[in-house]
């Protein structure tokens, strides 16, 4: 690990949206995939291909996160790795699971698969998951999926 | 502790649809499982914890369980990962073996 890129590179600014809305799961995984298209991340056939994948498995992974992506067949779409961040001012119902956040990922390569371990790492610790609860501004998000340096723990 | 160390089959790496599938196994086996890779350790009915591994394909990971049902959990688990779970019908006798005992 570490060859890879981190979450924060591939996340732009302009792709964070905290003030997001979504009646259902489709809409919400339409919304990640229309803003990897408007970043210019993906063409139109990858937002289908998010769909598809949603259909034949939940992208839901727990803490009220889900990581919607497209299938093998949607990599041909995809211009260049990169992350979404869109939060919904209401909890989204994910098959009976509540769905606060959703990180939309492009990827054609396998490069994703570090990503979504740095991701999970996050979520997974106390601290940095609350931080990302508690971001107010794009920045915010950024500074919490920011990779934790050793030294930031006091002795 | 039993334990079976796999080589990762799917194309795609112990992410996504590979990842549930394999936890919704994990979530139903008649003991818990841990699963490592590297340094990392987890729980193999956390989704977070098996996606934080980070496992990609032909990557080895280790399962451990313990109790009466621990050997035949392990082989099935086993199986699981080392399979193309990528695959829409994935053949339930194309199943790998375990890389050693």
């Amino acid at each position: 690990m570490g060859e890879q890129s981190s979450l924060t590179e591939l996340l732009d600014v302009s792709a964070i949206d905290l003030g997001a809305r979504a009646a259902s799961k489709e809409d919400a995984v339409r919304a990640c995939g229309d803003k990897l298209v408007e970043i210019g991340a993906v063409g139109p056939a990858y937002v289908e291909a998010m769909l598809e994948r949603e259909r034949t498995i939940s992208t839901y992974v727990g803490e009220g996160v889900a990581i919607p992506h497209g299938t093998l067949a949607g990599k041909d779409a995809v211009v260049r790795d990169a992350l979404c961040y869109l939060r919904f001012s209401d909890p989204v119902d994910w098959g009976g699971e509540e769905v606060t956040v959703c990180v939309g990922i492009a990827a054609a390569g396998d490069g994703h698969v570090d990503v979504l371990a740095a991701l999970a790492q996050v979520l997974m610790d106390p601290e940095q998951a609350a931080a990302l609860r508690a971001a107010q501004r794009p920045e915010d998000v950024l500074a919490a999926l920011a990779p934790r340096e050793e030294e930031e723990v006091s002795t | 502790m039993p334990e079976r160390t796999v080589s990762i089959g799917s194309k795609t790496g112990l992410h996504a649809r590979p990842a549930k599938l394999f936890v919704q196994a994990a979530t139903k086996a008649a003991t818990p499982v841990r699963i490592s890779h590297g340094e990392r350790e987890v729980d193999a009915r956390s989704m977070l914890g098996v996606l934080s591994l980070g496992a990609k394909q032909g990557a080895e990971v280790t399962l451990k369980a313990e109790g009466d049902q621990a050997e035949a959990t392990l082989d099935e688990l086993a199986a699981m990962l080392a399979a193309d779970l990528d695959a829409e019908e994935p053949a339930e006798t194309a199943a790998a073996k375990p890389v050693d005992a």
